[in-house]
C-alpha cells in the first residue's frame, strides 16, 4: 500500500522559523528594535516580534523604544525645514566669482596692452606729424611724439624751433616692403619704443622668440605720413630681429 | 538640471558655472546642516561646517572621486570630519530657548492641539534633543543618520567611512543610551508625583 508523503515545507520558510524559534533576549536587544524599520530584515522583524510576544521584559523595552521613536519622529518635523542661512550660499556665491576672475589668464593681456599702447602712441605721432605738415608750418615744435618717442632737428634757418626732418644719415634705415622712397626730401623721423612683435604689421620679419621685448625703433615718415623706412637702435639688436 | 548627474553638475561648477553650483548646493546642504546642527548643537557651528563643505567642493574639487561613492556621501565625510574637529576643541553648546536653530520661530505641525498640549509636545522634544546631544559623538551620529535623517544603515556607513556592522553596534549602544536617559528623565515627575501622594 502506497503512503503520501507529507509536503516538504520551502527552504527559506524553514530558516525563518529557525531564527524565529532562536532569537533571545540578548538577540533581541541587538536587533529587536529594528522591527520598525524599513530596511529591516523580514525574518529577523518576524523572529523579534514573536520574541516579544513571550518576553515580557523586551516587550516591554520595544515599547519604550516605539515611545522614543514617536519623539525622535517629532524632534525630525520640528527641524525638517532648517537649513543653511541665506547668507552662507551669498558668502559661496562670492568664493566661486573671486575664483572665476582670478582664472582669466592675465600674460596675454598684459602683452596686449603694452601692444596697444604702443600702438596708440605710434598712430598718434604720425597723426599728429601728418597735421603738422598740412599745416605747413615746419618750424612748429616738436617735443614729444609719444611716451619715449622724440627727435628733433633744428631748421637750417638757425630758429630755436625744432622740425621733425630726416636723419641725413637716412642710408642706415631699412625700407619697408611696399614703401618708395621719397624724394622731396621731407621726412621726418620718429623715434618709438615698441615690442619687436609689432614690426611684423610692417612686414618685416621677427624672430617669434623675442618678439615680446621691447625695442627703440627709429621710423622714417614720409610727407604723406606713412612709414617708409625702420632703423632699430644699436642696443636693440637690429641684425638679430631683422633677420 | 535638477535631473542633471551629479559628476556633470560639478564639473560645470568647477567651470565657473553658478547656477550648476548652487543645484547641488540646493540639493544637498539643507541635510548637511541638520546633521552638522544635531551633532553640534549650535547653529553657529552648523552653519560654518555647511560653509566649509561647500568650499572644499569650490576649491579642492579634485578630492571628490566619484569612482569612490556619491558626491552626497563624499559631502557627509566632509562635514563630519569638520563636526569631530568641532567636538574636540569646542564643549557641547545647547540651545535653551524652544527657536529653532536659524533664529526662526519654532514649526508647528498643522494639527489640532489645545495649548496643553503643545507645551507637553515641545517639553518632549527639547528631552529628546538634549538626551541626543548629550550621546557619546559616535553614537549620536549613528542615532541622527539612520534615525532623525532615516538613512539606511548603508547610507549612515557609507556617509561614516565605516562597515554596516559599525553603525549597527553603534546604533545599538546608542538606543540603549537613549532610552535610559529618556526614561530616566520621565520617570523622575512620576516618582515624584508618586512620593508627594
Amino acid at each position: 500500500m502506497l503512503r503520501a508523503e507529507p509536503a516538504r515545507e520551502p527552504s527559506s520558510l524553514r530558516t525563518a522559523r529557525k531564527v524565529v524559534a532562536m532569537m533571545n533576549c540578548e538577540e533581541f536587544e541587538l536587533r529587536g528594535l529594528d522591527l520598525d524599520r524599513a530596511d529591516a530584515d523580514p525574518q529577523e522583524a518576524a523572529a523579534a516580534a514573536k520574541h516579544a510576544e513571550i518576553c515580557g521584559r523586551c516587550s516591554a523595552m520595544l515599547e519604550s523604544w516605539r515611545e522614543v521613536k514617536c519623539d525622535l519622529r517629532l524632534l525630525r518635523e520640528s527641524t525638517r525645514l532648517d537649513s543653511a542661512p541665506a547668507r552662507v550660499e551669498m558668502r559661496l556665491k562670492q568664493e566661486l566669482r573671486t575664483r572665476r576672475e582670478a582664472r582669466v589668464p592675465r600674460g596675454p593681456v598684459v602683452v596686449a596692452s603694452w601692444a596697444l599702447a604702443a600702438a596708440a602712441v605710434l598712430v598718434a605721432s604720425v597723426g599728429w606729424l601728418q597735421t603738422h605738415h598740412k599745416a605747413g608750418q615746419p618750424g612748429v615744435s616738436s617735443s614729444n611724439a609719444g611716451m619715449t618717442g622724440n627727435t628733433s632737428q633744428k631748421t637750417s634757418n638757425g630758429d630755436d624751433a625744432e622740425m621733425l626732418l630726416a636723419d641725413s644719415d637716412s642710408a642706415s634705415f631699412t625700407q619697408l616692403p611696399g614703401s618708395l622712397p621719397s624724394a622731396s626730401g621731407y621726412e621726418s623721423v620718429l623715434e618709438v619704443r615698441m615690442q619687436r612683435g609689432a614690426l611684423e604689421r610692417f612686414g618685416l620679419p621677427v624672430d617669434p622668440d623675442r618678439a615680446s621685448e621691447f625695442v627703440n625703433v627709429d621710423f622714417l615718415v614720409g610727407e604723406d605720413g606713412q612709414p617708409q623706412a625702420v632703423r632699430l637702435h644699436q642696443d636693440s639688436q637690429i641684425a638679430t630681429a631683422m633677420q | 538640471m535638477l535631473d542633471e548627474k551629479p559628476e556633470a553638475l560639478l564639473k560645470r561648477a568647477i567651470r565657473g558655472d553658478e547656477e550648476a553650483f548652487l543645484t547641488l548646493y540646493q540639493k544637498h546642504q539643507s541635510a548637511l546642516y541638520r546633521y552638522a546642527l544635531r551633532m553640534t548643537g549650535s547653529a553657529w557651528a552648523a552653519e560654518e561646517v555647511v560653509q566649509e563643505v561647500f568650499l572644499v567642493l569650490i576649491r579642492e574639487p579634485r578630492k571628490y572621486q566619484a569612482e569612490r561613492g556619491e558626491l552626497g556621501a563624499f559631502l557627509y565625510g566632509v562635514a563630519r570630519n569638520r563636526v569631530m574637529k568641532h567636538l574636540e576643541k569646542t564643549p557641547r553648546e545647547l540651545s535653551l530657548d524652544v527657536m529653532n536653530a536659524d533664529g526662526s520661530a519654532w514649526y508647528e505641525p498643522e494639527d489640532p492641539l489645545t495649548p496643553m498640549m503643545i507645551a507637553e509636545k515641545r517639553e518632549r522634544i527639547e528631552q529628546v534633543r538634549e538626551a541626543v546631544l548629550e550621546l557619546p559623538a559616535e553614537f549620536r551620529e549613528a542615532v541622527v543618520l539612520c534615525e532623525l535623517e532615516e538613512m539606511s544603515y548603508e547610507e549612515a556607513a557609507s556617509a561614516c567611512g565605516c562597515p554596516i556592522g559599525t553603525i549597527r553596534s553603534r546604533l545599538h549602544r546608542g538606543r540603549a543610551l537613549l532610552l535610559a536617559k529618556l526614561e530616566l528623565l520621565r520617570d523622575a515627575p512620576r516618582r515624584a508625583s508618586a512620593g508627594a501622594k
